[in-house]
């Protein structure tokens, strides 16, 4: 769930877009870079902001019953890598903002270092500890997209404890309160997540690996006989 | 596939007025959704947005009401969580629970109603200009262009073969949702990249080198819409600290 616009307090929002604000320029900076290198790539990184944006509406089931939507950040920063998700999830969200009433514009800094910094960092630092012990792409993507999906939402919970600390036992009673209600309860879904990741993924590994590798995701397989 | 509140964007009787001027009025209306006391200012502020969305400005109410439902979801568990105490006698309620919580709600709902009047006056077609004027780089806008434009297209493929899925049974039980569910996902991402190729071919084609350089619409700024914004704004300032 985004913070809506108005929820936080005006300092509040004003210091979470100064956060969010070195990670979305080095993520502009690295667009910037490539744009100019490989003018192409325009279309291929909008190709990948819409993937996003359409993957949060992708309905996911869970077991309760009822049905979530995935955040999409630790998929976007397998295939796409955090610096440019950076950007691409702050796009996002400002689309999400204005297409869906989904979040706002004074909030923007603080969903962005949720969703957008937060999440695929700790995915994709999750993905790169489990490749470097050996674990395979499938299992990898597992543990990047769950703990892409917690993380997000473990930082929107300290984001609102800050803001609102508790009367009686502040900071921690506050952070105990949300976590409670935003992020345990996120716990099947993010597991839930994983597993769409995986499915994703296999999908991918069978039907795409050409652009996998190009992504970097898969290290490209020699073909038999060796380069000609 | 469509949505509604980029629909309304489109059919609304401010469609063409000046991003810009549209921009300054729903900055100014967030500004004192978040500045003003909830009471009376913040509701003054949610009820001239709404009145603005739906009368001059004749956005669909059905549009606009579904819209905030979903930050109203979060609004309410936020604010909710937000007053609830937890004390050695377990679950209470904050000492000022009910002023606390109406004055998050109030900056809240006054706060999404004003981004909505934007949002439903203003495709973001139009904003992206905005953006370049505030010294966004041209390609992170042009990329911001890209995603807008294939994001329908990617939702129509998506509904479609939701929708095709859903006739051969593919969301009948939970692992079958599941399955049909991460070939989707899979499905819409190789379509996309098989867009921004097909897209790519067709520019390089036509001798794209630098940036997809295309004529902007000219809508031109309306002094009277800005005197009108300032003085409405004005006057909410003044009713809100004065009668708070």
């Amino acid at each position: 769930m985004h913070i809506a616009e108005g929820f936080l307090p005006p300092a509040h929002a004003i210091g979470w877009t100064v956060v969010a604000a070195p990670f979305v320029v080095h993520g502009a900076r690295a667009v910037v870079k490539e744009v100019r290198e490989h003018p192409e790539s325009t279309l291929l990184l909008g190709a990948a902001g819409a993937f996003t944006f359409v993957l949060s509406a992708i309905k996911l089931p869970s077991v309760t019953g009822s049905s979530s939507h995935p955040t999409g950040t630790g998929v976007g920063a397998v295939l796409f890598r955090p610096p440019v998700m950076a950007l691409l999830g702050t796009v996002v969200l400002l689309f999400q903002a204005l297409l869906l009433a989904h979040g706002g514009l004074t909030t923007l800094g603080a969903n962005a270092v949720a969703f957008a910094v937060v999440g695929p960092w700790a995915g994709y630092g999750a993905y790169r500890l489990a490749r470097a012990a050996g674990a395979g792409l499938l299992p990898a993507v597992f543990v990047a997209v769950a703990l892409a999906d917690l993380a997000t939402y473990v930082t929107t919970s300290v984001q609102l404890a800050l803001a609102f600390p508790d009367a009686s036992t502040g900071l921690v009673g506050a952070l105990g309160k949300f976590l409670g209600v935003f992020a345990v309860t996120q716990v099947p879904l993010a597991i839930g997540e994983g597993l769409l990741g995986v499915l994703l993924f296999r999908v991918l590994t069978a039907n795409a690996r050409p652009e996998l590798e190009r992504l970097g995701v898969l290290q490209p397989t020699v073909a038999p006989g060796g380069a000609a | 596939m469509s949505l509604a509140v980029d629909d309304a964007a489109w059919r609304s009787a401010w469609r063409r007025r000046a991003p810009g001027d549209k921009l300054l009025l729903c900055a100014g209306l967030v500004g004192c959704a978040l500045a003003l006391p909830a009471w009376p200012g913040s509701v003054l502020v949610a009820l001239t947005a709404v009145a603005l969305a739906l009368g001059p400005a004749r956005v669909p109410a059905r549009t606009f009401g579904r819209a905030v439902r979903w930050p109203l979801a979060f609004v309410a568990t936020g604010a909710l969580t937000a007053v609830v105490s937890v004390g050695d006698g377990g679950l209470g309620w904050a000492p000022d629970a009910a002023a606390r919580a109406g004055s998050l709600v109030g900056h809240a709902v006054a706060g999404t109603a004003a981004v909505l009047l934007l949002a439903t006056t203003t495709p973001v077609s139009d904003l992206l200009p905005v953006l370049r004027r505030l010294r966004v780089p041209a390609a992170v806008v042009e990329v911001a262009a890209v995603t807008y434009r294939l994001l329908f297209v990617l939702l129509e493929s998506l509904s479609t073969i939701r929708e095709a899925q859903a006739a051969r049974m593919g969301h009948s039980s939970v692992r079958r949702s599941y399955r049909s569910s991460g070939a989707l996902a899979a499905a819409v991402l190789t379509r996309s990249w098989d867009r921004a190729r097909r897209l790519q071919e067709g520019l390089a084609g036509r001798g794209m080198e630098t940036g997809l350089r295309v004529l902007p619409e000219a809508l031109p700024s309306s002094r009277a819409f800005l005197a009108a914004s300032a003085a409405g704004l004005a006057a909410l300032v003044s009713l809100g600290v004065l009668a708070a």
